[in-house]
């Protein structure tokens, strides 16, 4: 029969730090492997598609300008993506990553959430398709 | 003149605003120590006032079927009960603000009177959660108060007065009776963390069983008000039991440390253990609380009849 | 599942679906004569969410993940099952590294569950000390696992053929550094459990059951063994790398709480021995193979031992893309029946501490509800119930 045999902890707590990290002020830095915001080089990539069709969440899509010249555009909803690197692991070409810095992706509006990974003049063109897309109504979202 | 000082005793110093004041940080000091003690941050030292005023400020929603006047009512008598004893008890290290021959028992009874709101508040309600916390809250006190009793008249007793203030200046003037009457000592801490419903003791409010217990109907201002009175009882009990047992309290700096010294036992006491059962305390305190009191009690009177103390 | 008592006249205190004692949604009724309980019922169902279904429009690598959210906390046991049961449809082994990776990462899990578990029982029998130091020690295993796998939670280990992650040296070392602080504290908290007279005081003789009843109301896992019943999937039908590094079932005799409290903190010791010797002994070569898209019609049950006790999957496939019907069968619903079983004759303060004893599971029990139809029809042949099942979720 014993009785407060959590004393030794509460003594040695007594006089150390508390263990609480004070999480927006001092962050600790993630580790190397961590699956954070998906990247996508648009160089290698063949257009397989292999890693859309897994995609558990339907968070990527890959939107085809010019099949022939290569010519893609990913479009990536952050909000969707569930990180589990599945697309990472489908695409041969190593053509995705994901990154281990960038993990705050908590944002008040929708905006940050979708966002389109490709050449600048592949994503300028686009939005010019989709701007004119938007003035039809009907088939303005996928 | 006397008029206005007896008022200003009573609303400001060292009764009313400061011992609300001092309740407040007691109850900070009490969770920054457990939270040190659990290896965690804990609150800051507004919190506990920041949630009073929050609750001030929150309607109260009154549950279909209580009697309005005592669900509006209790919350005040508790409070007035803890400020009316407040004024018997040497706060701050000063001379209480009133003080007559046997003021002890009736500033322990204003105590008792808070928890004894406590339990008609949550019988008063027909939340089963409510009626099973003040069932177990009036358990407990009928447990805990004799033995919380019997520690307290051993000093009473040694001191040869019932009065708050002789037996706080027999106390100064002679070796701390934490040393004479150590099993007091014990039977009165562990008693008060009784009274305030400190863990291991906190069965009435148990909120992995019954949620709140007996406050769980409690929202707003009445919330608040019990809250309030608990964290008095907290400074009234460290005071008595400092002033009884750790040597007197004669200057504010004592009270602080003493008091201060004693909040830090309990902290340790509180975080030391698992919840008791209802039963087992009862158990705990008739078998062995009350047990020990009496045999330290029945000791000092033997001991002043045969002229050694 | 539900078990009627007759409650007229009698104080009902009701548990659930919000209560502070449980953070997940269940519904129990404890009858109570004063302050001991006469009768109690169960009601589940709060966290149907329709994962069997919704794994038939997805296909085999989607599912996984799907299934892999059954539960937060044994998250990759549920996407290993699936995938065991996957690669035995479609004829594929994974190689040897990624089943004893597997086995690394399930073990690492059911370090970070057991002690979880222990500071949710301190919890609830008001021991929040012990609650706030299991909890922070915890975080050693949780740390370990981002590091490993690349997140805290689902970790997403498995892929259908074997594993993502490899183990490194670095990382090897890391966790073997970490194995030891936590050997050292689970001795402590055996001490802990084992001899401070208050926390015994909530613990032995609670919730007693013998090992008649519970092979008869069919307990498992570490309820079952804390009652004498040597059951472990690990040991009885060994899977991934358990075939190459077996364990040593813990039991105890007792069945009470105490006894349930000794299993699992006795199994945290063996959980850290095997994985010291995965890791001193971890197979070479690649970590995972070539799984087609298409699985080959069949059916397969397979078995995998939870934290909880037996995980278990019936998969169909059609030979498509898509499983044609996925059943899942969780531990933490074979176990409420031992709470109600148990519960009779204790005191309403033991019920928190008899509910979370077996340690239960919510979105884990709630696979499946009871629709009540206004026709009383109480057979359905398989195509009308697909047809109904349709209608009912679309
Ligand atoms: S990480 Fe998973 S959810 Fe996110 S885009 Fe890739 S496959 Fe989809
Ligand atoms: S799998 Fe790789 S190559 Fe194929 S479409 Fe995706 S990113 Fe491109």
């Amino acid at each position: 029969m014993k009785i407060g045999v959590m004393i030794n902890d509460l003594v040695r707590s007594l006089f150390s730090k508390p263990a609480t990290e004070k999480y927006p002020f001092e962050k600790r830095p993630a580790p190397e492997r961590l699956r954070g915001k998906l990247y996508w080089d648009p160089a290698k990539c063949t257009g397989c598609q292999l890693c859309v069709k897994d995609c558990p969440s339907e968070a990527i899509e890959l939107i085809v300008l010019d099949k022939v010249n290569k010519r893609f555009v990913m479009r990536y909803h952050i909000d969707r993506c569930t990180y589990c690197g599945q697309c990472v692991e489908n695409c041969r070409l190593e053509c995705l990553g994901m990154s281990s810095e960038q993990w705050e992706l908590a944002s008040t509006k929708k905006e940050p959430f979708e966002v389109f990974y490709g050449k600048e003049e592949d994503i300028q063109e686009l939005m010019d398709r989709l701007d004119h897309a938007s003035a039809t109504p009907q088939n303005r979202r996928d | 003149m006397s008029e206005l000082s007896s008022l200003l005793a009573l609303m400001i110093f060292p009764g009313g605003l400061a011992l609300l004041a001092a309740g407040l940080l007691y109850e900070w000091a009490d969770r920054k120590l457990v939270a040190q003690l659990q290896n965690r941050l804990g609150p800051r030292w507004f919190q506990p006032l920041a949630d009073t005023f929050k609750l001030l400020a929150k309607e109260e929603i009154v549950p279909q079927g209580v009697h309005k006047g005592l669900f509006w009512g209790l919350p005040v008598v508790a409070v007035a009960a803890a400020l009316t004893a407040a004024l018997y008890v040497p706060l701050a290290g000063l001379n209480p603000a009133a003080a007559f021959r046997g003021d002890l028992i009736v500033a322990l009874y204003m105590l008792s009177l808070l928890t004894l709101c406590l339990g008609l508040a949550g019988a008063n309600t027909y939340n089963r959660f409510s009626v099973i916390g003040a069932t177990r809250t009036l358990t407990q006190l009928f447990s805990y108060e004799a033995p919380f009793m019997l520690s307290l008249l051993g000093p009473a007793l040694v001191a040869g007065t019932w009065q708050i203030s002789s037996i706080n200046q027999y106390a100064a003037g002679n070796t701390w009776m934490i040393l004479t009457q150590p099993v007091g000592f014990v039977v009165a801490l562990v008693g008060l963390m009784g009274k305030l419903e400190l863990p291991p003791f906190d069965a009435p409010e148990a909120e992995t069983e019954i949620v709140s217990g007996a406050l769980t109907e409690y929202s707003g201002r009445g919330l608040a008000l019990f809250h309030l009175g608990k964290d008095i009882e907290l400074v009234i009990g460290l005071t008595l039991v400092s002033a009884f047992y750790l040597g007197g309290l004669t200057n504010p700096l004592a009270f602080l440390l003493k008091t201060l010294a004693l909040l830090l036992i309990l902290a340790v006491l509180q975080s030391l253990f698992a919840r008791l059962r209802i039963d087992q305390t009862v158990g705990l305190w008739w078998r062995v609380g009350a047990l020990l009191a009496l045999v330290q009690l029945l000791l000092v009177i033997v001991l002043k009849g045969t002229g050694v103390l | 599942m539900e078990e009627q008592v007759q409650a007229k006249n009698k104080f009902v205190v009701p548990i659930g679906p919000q209560h502070p004692a449980l953070k997940e949604p269940g519904h129990f009724e404890f009858t109570v004569d004063g302050e001991i309980v006469v009768g109690a019922t169960v009601r589940l169902g709060y966290a149907h969410r329709g994962i069997e279904k919704g794994c038939e429009d997805r296909n085999w690598a989607q599912g996984m993940y799907l299934v892999e959210r059954v539960c937060g906390i044994c998250s990759h046991i549920h996407a290993m099952t699936f995938a065991l049961g996957a690669e035995k449809l479609a004829n594929v082994t994974a190689p040897p590294r990624a089943q004893a990776i597997r086995l690394l990462v399930g073990e690492l899990e059911r370090i970070h569950s057991h002690m979880l578990w222990l500071g949710v029982q301190a919890h609830e029998g008001g021991f929040d000390t012990l609650f706030m130091y299991t909890w922070r020690d915890r975080e050693t295993v949780m740390d370990l696992l981002e590091m490993l796998t690349g997140n805290r939670v689902n970790y997403s280990a498995n892929v259908l053929g074997g594993v993502k992650c490899d183990v490194t040296d670095p990382i090897a070392s890391e966790i073997l550094k970490g194995m030891d602080f936590l050997e050292q504290r689970a001795r402590y908290y055996l001490d802990i459990v084992s001899t401070d007279e208050t926390f015994l005081g909530r613990t032995r003789d609670v919730g007693t059951m013998t090992k008649e009843q519970a092979l008869r109301i069919g307990a498992i896992g570490p309820t079952g063994r804390a009652s004498g019943l040597e059951r472990d999937v690990r040991l009885n039908a060994p899977y991934a790398g358990y075939v190459d590094f077996p364990i040593k079932v813990v039991t105890e005799q007792g069945g009470d709480l105490l006894a349930r409290t000794l299993v699992r903190v006795k199994e945290l010791f063996e959980s850290i021995r095997l994985i010291r010797e995965v890791l001193d002994k971890l197979p070479p070569g690649e970590i995972s193979v070539r799984m087609p898209r298409r699985v080959p019609e069949g059916a397969v049950v397979s078995r995998v031992e939870a934290p909880r006790g037996e995980v278990l999957y019936y998969m169909k496939s059609a030979g498509s893309d898509k499983p044609e019907r996925i059943k899942i069968r969780t531990p933490s619903i074979c176990n409420w029946a031992t709470v109600m079983a148990t519960a009779v004759g204790h005191k309403l303060a033991d019920m928190p501490m008899l509910l979370a004893g077996i340690d239960p599971c919510f979105s884990c029990s709630d696979r499946s509800v009871k629709i009540v139809r206004r026709d009383d029809e109480q057979y359905m042949t398989w195509e009308a119930l697909r047809q109904y099942g349709n209608g009912f979720y679309r």
